[in-house]
C-alpha cells in the first residue's frame, strides 16, 4: 500500500503555494507584455486556489499553460516567464494527477533557471517554491520531494527575503518535516511576527493564519 | 431495519503510516471504492462508508471507533496490531506495480554490515519502522539483529539513505519499490543490501474483531475478490494503484 497510495493526489496542494499577491490583470485585455502574462498567470493560479470544480481548473491551468508558453517565446531568459511557466506546471499537476510527476520534474528545473535568472523575484518565489514542492511532494522515489533540499532552498529564500512571512512559513515547514520541531515552532513564531508587522490585508490574514496553526502542533 | 440500519454504519478503516497523501486526498478516492465494493458484494448501496488515516496512531483510534469493522491496511501495520484489534483476514491487496507479495531489503553502507551481530548499535530506520515486530520477526525473521539496535518510523528514506551513505551507524529497510530504484541514487555504490525478506503479503483487507457478521463478511470477501475481473470493476481500483485481491496467503506465524 506504500504502491503511491494516493502519490497523485497529495500533488494538489502544490499549486496553492506557488501564488502571491499581485495586481489582477485587467478584465477583458489580452495580455502581451510579460508583466501582462506573469499576472494572468498568478490570476488563474489563485482562481484556481479556491476553484472546487475540476473541469474549471483544468480550464484555467491550460489558460495558464498557453500564457506561460507566449511569455517564455517572447522572453526565454526572463525569471517572470519561468517563473510564471512554474507556476503553470503547478497547476497543470493539479488537473492532471496522473502527470504530476513530470510536469513537478519540469517545474523543479524552471524554478531553478528562473532562480539563476532573478532569485528575487516576487519576493525569493523561485527558491520559495521550490522549498514548497520539495517538501510537499511525494519522497524518492514516487516522486521528486526531498525534505532537506526543501530545506535548504527555503533557507535560501529567507537569506534574500527574511521578513516576507511566505519564506518564513516555508521555513517553518520544511523544519518540521525534516524533524527539527523546535526551530519550526521559532520560524513560525517569526513568520508571525513579520505579517503582523504588515498592513492589515488578506493575504496577511492567511499567513497569520498558518502561522498560528504552525505554532499549535 | 435494525439490519440496515447496522449496515449503514460499516466503516472501512484505511491506513497507511509513512506513505504520500493526506486524509482530505484520499477521500474522493475512498468513496468510490467503497461503493464499487459495496456494489460487486451486493451490499445496500450506501452501507460501506470509508475513511483515510495516514499515522499509525490516527489509524489506531479511527479502529478504535465502533463503526469501524474492516480495516486496510499494510502488511507490517497487520503484524504489529492484528492481535490487539483481533484482526481476521479477508483478502490480500493485489497492488497493480508489484502484485500481492513483497520483499523488503536491509541496505547498509558498503563492508560496514557483514552479519547481525556487526549491527551492535545501530539505528534501523523504514517506513515499516512503527512495527518492529514485524521488522524483527517478519522482515528480518533469519537475520538476528542485536537487541540494541534501535528501530525508528521514517518518512523520509532518501534522508536516511544519505546518513547510511555517510557512514553513520544506520541501516534502511526498504519496500520492494524503494529497493528496485535504489541503484538510480547517484550514491548508490555507496551502499549494499545486506539481507533480503522472504515474499511478504504487501496489504491486508481484515474484519475487525466480531463486528461484521459472518454473512456479510462472506458476501464482501467474494466481493473484493471479483473487483478488477469483471467489467467496470477496476475503475475505483487504479487511483489506488489495486490491481484487484487475492485470498489471504500469510506466512504461517501470523496466519489466523
Amino acid at each position: 500500500m506504500k504502491t503511491r497510495f494516493f502519490s497523485g493526489v497529495s500533488i494538489l496542494v502544490l499549486a496553492a503555494c506557488a501564488t502571491q499577491p499581485r495586481p489582477p490583470p485587467l478584465p477583458n485585455a489580452q495580455p502581451s507584455t510579460t508583466p501582462e502574462l506573469a499576472a494572468a498567470i498568478d490570476a488563474d493560479a489563485r482562481r484556481s486556489d479556491h476553484e472546487p470544480d475540476a473541469k474549471i481548473r483544468a480550464d484555467l491551468a491550460a489558460e495558464a499553460g498557453r500564457d506561460a508558453d507566449t511569455c517564455l517565446a517572447r522572453e526565454p531568459q526572463s525569471a517572470a516567464c519561468l517563473y510564471g511557466g512554474a507556476i503553470a506546471l503547478g497547476l497543470e499537476a493539479r488537473a492532471h494527477p496522473a502527470r504530476a510527476g513530470e510536469s513537478l520534474t519540469s517545474m523543479l528545473d524552471k524554478l531553478a533557471r528562473a532562480e539563476s535568472a532573478d532569485p528575487n523575484y516576487d519576493e525569493a518565489g523561485p527558491a520559495r517554491v521550490r522549498a514548497l514542492v520539495l517538501i510537499r511532494a511525494p519522497g524518492w522515489p514516487l516522486g521528486p520531494g526531498d525534505a532537506e533540499a526543501g530545506l535548504d532552498a527555503a533557507r535560501r529564500a529567507v537569506a534574500l527575503r527574511p521578513l516576507y512571512p511566505p519564506n518564513l512559513l516555508a521555513l517553518a515547514e520544511g523544519l518540521a518535516k525534516t524533524g527539527d520541531r523546535s526551530g519550526a515552532r521559532d520560524a513560525y513564531a517569526r513568520a508571525r511576527d513579520a505579517a503582523q508587522a504588515l498592513p492589515d490585508a488578506a493575504d496577511r490574514d492567511e499567513w497569520l493564519r498558518e502561522a498560528d496553526q504552525g505554532l499549535k502542533h | 431495519m435494525t439490519t440496515l440500519l447496522a449496515a449503514s454504519l460499516a466503516t472501512l478503516v484505511f491506513c497507511a503510516p509513512g506513505y504520500p497523501g493526506g486524509t482530505g486526498d484520499a477521500q474522493p478516492l475512498l468513496d468510490q471504492f467503497a461503493a464499487a465494493a459495496a456494489a460487486v458484494s451486493g451490499w445496500p448501496a450506501g452501507s460501506l462508508g470509508a475513511v483515510y488515516d495516514p499515522t499509525e496512531e490516527g489509524g489506531l483510534a479511527k479502529l478504535a471507533g465502533g463503526d469501524a469493522v474492516l480495516a486496510f491496511v499494510p502488511y507490517p501495520f497487520y503484524v504489529e496490531h492484528a492481535a490487539q484489534l483481533h484482526l481476521t483476514p479477508l483478502v490480500q491487496a493485489d497492488m497493480a506495480d508489484i502484485g500481492p507479495q513483497q520483499r523488503w531489503t536491509l541496505v547498509a553502507k558498503s563492508g560496514r554490515v557483514t552479519g547481525p551481530a556487526s549491527m551492535t548499535g545501530y539505528h534501523l530506520l523504514s517506513t515499516a519502522g512503527y512495527a518492529p515486530e514485524f521488522i524483527r520477526h517478519g522482515a528480518l525473521q533469519d537475520w538476528a539483529l542485536p537487541a540494541d539496535v534501535k528501530i525508528e518510523f521514517t518518512g523520509q528514506v532518501l534522508s536516511a539513505l544519505r546518513r547510511a551513505a555517510a557512514g553513520e551507524p544506520v541501516a534502511v529497510l526498504l519496500d520492494q519499490t524503494q529497493a528496485a530504484a535504489l541503484p538510480s541514487l547517484p550514491f548508490a555504490a555507496e551502499l549494499k543490501s545486506v539481507a533480503e525478506s522472504a515474499d511478504l503479503p504487501v496489504a491486508l483487507i481484515a474484519v475487525v474483531g466480531s463486528r461484521l457478521a459472518p454473512p456479510r463478511a462472506k458476501a464482501l470477501q467474494e466481493g473484493l475478490l471479483k473487483m478488477g475481473h469483471t467489467p467496470g470493476s477496476g475503475d475505483s481500483l487504479a487511483p489506488l494503484r489495486l490491481r484487484g485481491f487475492v485470498p489471504p496467503k500469510l506466512p504461517s506465524r501470523t496466519a489466523p
